[in-house]
Parts: structure tokens; sequence; C-alpha cells
């Protein structure tokens, strides 16, 4: 078990041959080498071990070569040896060979050729093919008959290529048993033992049947009959393979891997270090008044923070859409502007900052790209370091953001000694348990979130009901739906709805809600009494909650029930459960989930 | 890369239709199970397949036969007896080289687009053994994955106890390297003891598969996987050699295979698939998910709706076949109705060897094996099995000379 492969093109190929020959390291790899063309000849580089291992040793990337071919071996005859690794040159070194299969005739030919006075280098029965080439290419001058002599006599499986100096522009390959395939691209021609070789760079794949071989150079290919040498047309076939979607591992969407890496990113907010989130809090005490500013998601993050600083530290520090800082906010040198941006670029918040920065405030920062203009302009910037976010829909950034808020407000609280310091480290250690029971939540309960998004997707209105802190929840987690699903969803505080919004229930309007912990006595009882007003009206309610299953039964249309936790991480934790409804309910409607319509990763544009 | 195909099962829960064939020899939507696997392995770049016979081999090793010209490197291989997944994989062992990895298909799995090029996508990415896991349609008991970020698989609760966990199952589509076999050899030929060994050592990353996706284990599921593979079609296509009568009114996808006959008058809705040789008399109604095996014959004025239909079947004049599925050579009588929902409208229940079972649907009709008669006249409660070569009287009203 082997695995070859060549590349041929218009300029340089290594870096091709390296890739390819590496994805075929899982057919076998004990020993790797390769065969290249430079200005005096045939170069032949090879090894024990592995492939990257091999390169780097053997630094065969500082060789050029518009062609090669490359073995990996898993050795069947002869040892794991640097004489039997692959390629294997003749006698006068013109031909070089790699072969994949077994020739099961290889000790009578090896006994011919040595009467013919061919030595032998190796104890491989693939020795045996370059020296026939050799051989039969002297009588008759011509690869291609030299060629269909050779597998004349061979008995036996193979899929061999090899190189010539006599055609220093062509890679000839033929197949029994063994297999082999070309890959046709525009600027390189490809061979491998299966398309893994080539791939990456293109899905036009020529499948190579049982006694043909095949002549490829940089801007051409032919496939013949051994038996006959007639021209066989053979079609091209496209591999149902998108090699991008390969880089997303085993996730069919970034916005679901990104979900999944929640629990590590929620860890890496919470490992920054202190002397960053201490500058914050710094600012804040020190200023008259302190503005959180975002814009889109970041907003909702915004309206998280003010509701939880204000919850634990007592101080009230306004949530500000950045698109509408200007006409709002009431800046001077004693402010002070807290932004909230993934990418750092986002234009209406950079618009905001500057604007603060021209009254004379101070500005701060928790961004995710490092060196972006947002971090360059404010006076103190906290890296969140959650990784790069691929999907345009933010998942793990908006919640490490909304992690880094908790924490500032905690220690806006210890320092305004509302709690004690073993107060504060408990409430830390609550959120260090949030990316342990998000990784439980995701590995138990996303299948009862599938099946329920699943069997909704087609409801057209969604109303997203949360009160306190679980208001700016709601309200993300309605953007999201919106963002990937394109569905109406709308977020209210559950207190609002009798303001009016009653009206609308009915049996098209589909609600969801955000129940606290029941420790939480106050704004338990009066979220289960906006739900009673929604079901006196027959309306539908989904409830995302952490009772046992079974109580308030009849308030529920659905249930989502999470582990019990502590009301600190709740709604974290129900914005987790919120981002996967949303997905789900986009990839059943067949959605663009990474790439959805009218939005882009970083809005730069007013 | 090579692949293993698993059919050597006897699909005990399949009666009536297992006991006559292997499940990857069911004709739905138009086309063998099997064949649907292979074009799908074809497209993602497969060439070399292995499939493992055993119950109703013979069947399988003819279609291999006739298969192995489409450019496929095509081989079967016996299981002497039917025990166990782990023991049926351990017979390709000489056909894969150490150092090697391989695709492994449970052969009785329905996927509505190539989950085999996905599985291989993210091989290509991990470089180690995959597992494909996915959602299943409902929230059954059917075991439960355990999953890191880096889609490592940490740990795999077969049956999971309440109603509490509700994740990625194992899909039956996997890329294992060749040492696996020492694994199954290791733990007695148990494919579970196996999967739970590579698990905590070699470590087995997860491939997500989100399409649909379906593991047929009741006669029931044979319509969800007819419904599966008709909604994945994108276009129609009628045969050059068909013949369709004045007034026969088509909408929707349909594939009407070579010389088949449609009468006047009849209505096709879409999506629905007419096998090649097929009669389809006047003013019949062929509505959606219906699937006609080769050579069936349908009379007229015949409705027909969500069935599937093996070759050589008739069905009578003036009959309603409905949710129901249909074995190879079944004679209707006319005028046979399927019942196919309790007046009640409760879930239908289907009587296997002991127990009824409940389907949760509240639409089905009646499966019946190959060769049965069924004589003109009768009614089918929801639910009935017949088991293949039965013969049932007509029903008459009136008999003898009533002078």
């Amino acid at each position: 078990m082997c695995g070859i492969s060549g590349a041929v093109g218009l300029n340089d190929i290594s870096q091709a041959l390296y890739e390819g020959i590496r994805n075929l390291e899982y057919r076998g790899y004990d020993s790797c080498g390769v065969a290249l063309v430079n200005s005096k000849g045939l170069v032949l580089k090879k090894n024990i071990g592995g492939v990257e291992e091999f390169y780097r040793k053997e630094n065969v990337l500082r060789h050029k070569s518009r062609i090669g071919i490359a073995h990996t071996r898993w050795a069947t005859h002869g040892k794991v040896t640097r004489e039997n690794t692959h390629p294997l040159s003749s006698s006068d070194g013109a031909f070089a060979v790699v072969h994949n299969g077994i020739i099961s005739n290889y000790r009578f030919l090896r006994e011919k050729l040595a009467r013919e006075g061919f030595h032998f280098k190796s104890e491989t029965d693939t020795e045996v093919i370059p020296h026939f080439l050799e051989y039969f290419y002297k009588k008759s001058k011509n690869v291609e008959a030299a060629l269909a002599k050779t597998v004349e006599a061979l008995e036996g499986s193979f899929a061999l290529a090899f190189i010539t100096s006599h055609q220093p522009d062509q890679i000839y390959c033929a197949k029994r048993e063994s297999p082999l395939m070309l890959g046709i691209s525009d600027e390189i021609k490809y061979l491998g033992s299966d398309f893994n070789a080539f791939i990456d760079h293109t899905k036009n794949a020529i499948i190579i049947d049982d006694g043909e071989y095949a002549v490829i150079s940089r801007d051409s290919y032919t496939v013949k009959s051994l038996v006959t040498g007639q021209e066989i047309d053979k079609p091209i076939q496209k591999i149902e393979w998108d090699s991008e979607s390969s880089k997303k591992g085993g996730y069919p969407h970034y916005m679901l891997k990104e979900i999944h890496e929640q629990p590590q990113t929620v860890n890496h907010a919470l490992e920054i270090p202190a002397s960053l989130t201490d500058d914050i809090v710094d600012l804040i005490v020190e200023s008259d008044q302190t503005y959180l500013v975002g814009v889109g998601t970041t907003y909702y993050v915004a309206q998280f923070g003010q509701y939880i600083i204000s919850n634990l530290a007592e101080e009230f520090l306004p949530a500000i859409s950045a698109d509408e800082f200007v006409a709002l906010a009431k800046i001077d040198k004693g402010s002070m502007v807290l932004a909230l941006s993934q990418s750092g670029e986002t234009y209406d918040t950079l618009t905001a900052l500057k604007y603060a920065k021209s009254k004379g405030a101070k500005t701060a920062a928790i961004v995710n790209v490092m060196g972006s203009s947002i971090s360059r302009l404010v006076d103190k910037v906290v890296f969140q370091g959650s990784g790069p976010e691929i999907c345009v829909i933010s998942t793990k950034a908006a919640l490490s953001q909304i992690v880094l808020l908790t924490v500032i407000g905690l220690k806006l609280a210890l320092r305004k000694k509302l709690i004690g310091k073993k107060e504060f480290q408990k409430q830390i250690d609550q959120l260090k348990e949030l990316p342990e029971i998000i990784h439980a939540v995701l590995n138990e309960r996303s299948g009862f979130i599938h099946r329920i998004a699943h069997q909704y997707y087609k409801v057209k209105h969604w109303l997203y009901l949360g009160r306190g802190v679980y208001y700016p929840v709601a309200l993300e987690s309605a953007l999201k739906m919106k963002e990937v699903a394109y569905v109406h969803a709308e977020g209210m505080p559950a207190g609002f709805l009798k303001h009016g919004t009653l009206a609308m229930i009915d049996q098209d309007i589909y609600s969801i809600v955000f129940v606290p912990p029941r420790e939480d006595k106050e704004l338990y009882q009066a979220t289960l009494h906006s739900i009673e007003e929604i079901r006196a009206r027959s309306g539908f309610v989904l409830g995302i909650h952490f009772d046992e299953r079974g109580k308030n039964k009849d308030l529920f249309s659905e249930e989502l029930i999470l582990p019990p936790v502590s009301p600190l991480i709740a709604p974290l934790l129900q914005l987790v459960i919120a981002q996967l409804f949303a997905y789900f309910t986009a990839t059943s409607l067949k959605r663009d989930v990474d790439k959805p319509r009218s939005l882009a990763k970083s809005v730069t544009v007013g | 890369m090579k692949a293993v195909i698993l059919a050597a099962g006897k699909g005990t829960n399949l009666a009536p239709f297992s006991m006559t064939r292997p499940l990857p020899m069911m004709r739905v939507a138009g086309k063998y199970l099997f064949d649907s696997i292979l074009s799908q392995l074809k497209n993602s770049g497969i060439n070399d397949v292995f499939v493992v016979v055993g119950h109703q081999k013979e069947k399988l090793i003819q279609r291999v036969n006739e298969s192995a010209s489409n450019g496929l490197n095509l081989q079967y291989v016996e299981q002497a007896r039917s025990s166990g997944i782990g023991n049926a994989l351990v017979q390709v062992k000489s056909k894969i080289s150490p150092g090697e990895y391989f695709l492994l298909i449970y052969g009785d799995t329905v996927a509505a687009s190539n989950i085999f090029s996905k599985i291989q996508q993210s091989f290509h990415f991990f470089k180690c053994g995959v597992a494909s896991i996915c959602l299943p349609p409902a929230n059954s008991m059917f075991g439960n994955v355990f999953l890191n970020a880096q889609m490592s698989i940490t740990k795999i609760v077969e049956k999971p106890k309440g109603d509490e966990m509700g994740n990625y199952v194992l899909s039956g589509v996997y890329i294992l390297p060749y040492t696996f076999f020492d694994l199954l050899e290791k733990n007695k030929l148990s494919m579970e003891k196996a999967i739970q060994e590579i698990v905590e050592t070699d470590g087995l990353r997860a491939s997500m598969w989100e399409d649909e996706w379906l593991d047929i284990v009741h006669p029931w599921e044979i319509l969800t996987a007819n419904r599966i593979l008709m909604d994945s079609w994108e276009e129609s296509s009628i045969s050059k050699s068909a013949v369709l009568e004045s007034n026969v009114t088509i909408s929707g996808t349909v594939r009407i295979e070579s010389d088949v006959v449609i009468k006047a008058g009849a209505v096709l809705e879409g999506p629905c698939s007419i096998g090649s040789g097929c009669y389809i008399g006047n003013n019949s109604l062929i509505r959606s998910y219906t699937s006609l095996g080769n050579n069936c014959s349908v009379g007229y004025g015949v409705e027909m709706k969500n069935c599937v239909v093996l070759d050589h079947t008739d069905i009578g004049r003036l009959s309603f076949i409905g949710d129901s599925v249909l074995g190879e050579r079944v004679d209707i009588g006319s005028g046979v109705m399927t019942v196919n929902r309790n007046v009640d409208w409760k879930p239908v229940r289907v009587k296997n060897n002991k127990s009824a079972l409940d389907t949760g649907r509240l639409k089905l009709g009646a499966f019946i094996g190959d060769n049965v008669v069924i004589g003109a006249g009768n009614t089918i409660q929801p639910g009935t099995v017949v088991a293949p070569g039965k013969i049932i009287p007509a029903r008459y009203s009136i008999t003898g000379n009533n002078s």
C-alpha cells in the first residue's frame, strides 16, 4: 500500500507536489521520495520517515522544478531503508519510477535482468521496472514503446509513474489493478493514487482504467491502451467536492463550528490579564459618565452590559447604538466611551469614537482583531482573544464580550465595596463553570433544539420575550434569527406585551420566552405571568427554562429544558441555545448560513 | 480510497420485504438503493468497492455483476453466516492493506445528497478515522455522540437513559484505519466495542451531516426513504420510447422510463417514478411520491399516492393504493382499497411477529410481500402486513344462482 503523485506545469510545481503527496500519506508513510528535473537532468530525493519530516530533513522544497513525481511508501517487499524507497532509477539514471502495487514475478524478472548485466540497488519488486525501461528504450529509442514492452513483462498489480531525461517535460503512467487518476487544471496536470493528491487544485478527474497508460505534459494529456496503443477518449469526471468546506473540519458551516468553539472562547476571555479589565474599571470610576457603544449585535451586547453592570454594580452606563451616538450622547471631557466591536473596523462605531475623542472624552474598546482601526484609536483596549470569526453572523465573539462585561461589572461592584472579595471570587467561579455547561448542553440538547427548529421552520413571525437582563438576550437572539434565517423575529421586554402587542397574538404569531431560573424569584414570576397572557389568547409559546420537565406544563407549547445553573450564567446559556435555534431554522430553510444576504463581516460603510 | 458496503444483514424488522431480498435491492424512487449508493460513491471519487453479501445474496451478486461495467471496480465478499456487523466487516480484511484507510457504509442507510463526499472532505482535513454523525429526524433513543470543539468524539452513549439527551448519532458511514480490524478481533467482533475502543485510543473525529438521512429499520421507513430521494430530484425525464396518449396531465418532477404506456386521461402529480414497461390505464390518478417498478400494470381509474411498488406488480381497476409498499409480482384485483387512516385519527400501528408497533403516522396503508394475490373487492386495514406468497380470496356480496 503506497501513494503516488505527480505534477507537471508551466511554472514551479514543487509546492503542489508536496501538498499532493502529503494528502496521500494516509495510504502509508514509512518512507518517502520525489524525482524532479533540473537543468542537469533528474534529481532524486528520498529518505525514511513521514512526508513532512522527509521534506524538512532533505530541504526538498529548495529544488524548483516544472515536473515531478513523488511516492509515500508502506513497505511490502524489502525493509524500510533509504535504498528501498521510491523513486527507483535505472542504471543509466535516465528513468525514475514510482510504483504502488506488487509485481508478483519480480524474482524471475530480477534474475533475467541480472543475466543482462543489470545491478540492483534495492530489495524491491519495483526496481525491475526502471531497468526494463532502460533496456527496451535502448532498442526502440521510443519511451512509449519501452513502457508497453515493460508492462508486458510484469505480472501482478501496479499503478506506476515515471519521468525520464529522454522526454523531460512529460510524465508517463500506467495502471493495472492499483488505483490511478489524473487531475486536469489549466496550469498544472496532476496524477495521483486518488483525488486527495490534487483535489485542493481541481475537481476535474480522469480515472485511468486497467490496461491503460497516460502521457501528461503541462498543456495536454493522452490516454492510450497498453495493448493496442490506440488513443482512448476519456470523459472528465467532476468530483462532487468542495475543498473550501474541508477547512471547516467536520462541521457543515463556520457558524456551527464557532457556536461549538464557545466553551474555549469563554475560557480565553476569562484568562485575559486582569490588568486589562482593571484599566477599564479605572476609566469608568474616573469618569462622570460612561457610555457603552456598539451597533448590530454589539449594541445588544452593550445593552446586556447596561443591565448586568446595573444589577451587579448599581451603576447606570447607558448603551447607545453607535449610529445614533452623535444624535443622542452628551459628551465632554468627563465622559468615557467603551466601544464593542468584533472586527475593530465598524464604521459607525469608529465614527462615534472619533466624535467622542474630538470632544475630549476618554475612550476604550473590547475588540477581537488586533491592530484594527478601533484598537489603535482608543486609549485602552481589551483583546478578547476569541480567534478568527469567519461566519458573518457573530456568535462566539459576542458571547465573549458579554462575559467580559460581566467581569467588568463584578470588578466595579468589588471596587465600590458592594460585594466582598469572597463573594467576588464566588461569582467569578460561577462564570468559570460556563464553558463546561455550554459544552454539555451542546452535546446533550442539540437534537432537541434541532427537532423544534425543524418542526417550526415555516413560522413567519416570532416574538422573543425576556425581562430584565433576559431582555437584551431576547434582542440578540431575535437578531440571529433575522440575520441568518431571514425570518421576522422581534425582541421585546415581556412586560411590554400588554401595552399593545398582545393584540397581535394569534395562531400565526409564535413566541419564544426566556424564563429565568426560579432563584430569580421576581423575574421568574413576572415572566410566567407574561406567558399566561399569551396562552390566554391561544398563542404558541416555546419556553427556554431551567425547571424540571412537566412543571408549568400548561404554560408551554414546546419547551427546551436546560440544566439548573446560577442566575449569573443562565442568560448566557440561553443565548447559546437561541444561536443554535436560529442556525437550525436557517439550515431547514436552506439558507446560505455563513454568507447571509445583505450583511458583511465588518460593516465599514456609513 | 476503497469502500466497503455492508449488505449481508437479514433486516428482520423489514419483513415482509426483507424475507425475499437484501434491503439494498429494494427499488425506491425508481432505483435500487444499492445503485443510489454506488452512484454517490462514484461521484465522490471512489473507484474500488467491496460489497459484503449474505442474506439472499444471489440477487445482490447478480446486481454486482451487472453494475461492474459502470466504471467502478466492484467485488463482492460472502459472509457465510449472518452473525453481526463486526463479523461482516472482517470478511474484507484481506482486501485492505496494512496502513490503509477505507470507507465503510451500512447498506441500510439513505442520504439526500452525497454523504460520502462530505466524510472524505472531513478526512482530508483530519487525516485520521472519521465517523459521520447526524441528528435523527425525531427524538429517538438512537445513542448519543459527545464531541469537543475539534470534533473529536469523546464518548458514545449507546442507549441514553431518560429523555434528557438528544444529540448527534452515528449515521453508519465511517472512514477507518486498517488497525480497526485488530480492534474488532480483540473485541470479539463487536462493532460497538471496537468503535468505543478506537474513540478511547487512536481517536475518531466526527463529520456532521445536516442533509436528510435515514436508517431504514421498519417497513414504513421505505416510504420515508422514497420521499427523501424524490425530494432530491431537480428535473424530470421522460424516455423517448414512452407513449403518452391524449389528455395525460403531468405536473411536478416525474421520471418516466422506456416503453411506458400512459393511457388517455391519466393524471400524474410529481414527484413520481414510472419504471420501464409500465402500463397506466385510462383516467388513473398517480399522486406524489408514487414509485412504480418495472413492468407494472395499473388498471383503469386507479388512484395511487405515496407508495412504493416493486417490479411486475399489477393493480386492478378502480383500486386505491396509498401510503403502502407492494412487493414484486403482486396481483391486486379490482376495487381493492388500502385504507390509510383510522377513523379516530390515532396513529396507525403495524403488527410484526409479536407486538403492534406505533408508527407515529396518522396515515399509513398496507405492506404486501412478493407474489401475493389479493382478490377483488378487498378492503385492507391500515397497518396490515401480508407475507410473501399469500393468496387472499376475493370478497363477493352476491354469489351463486340468485334466480
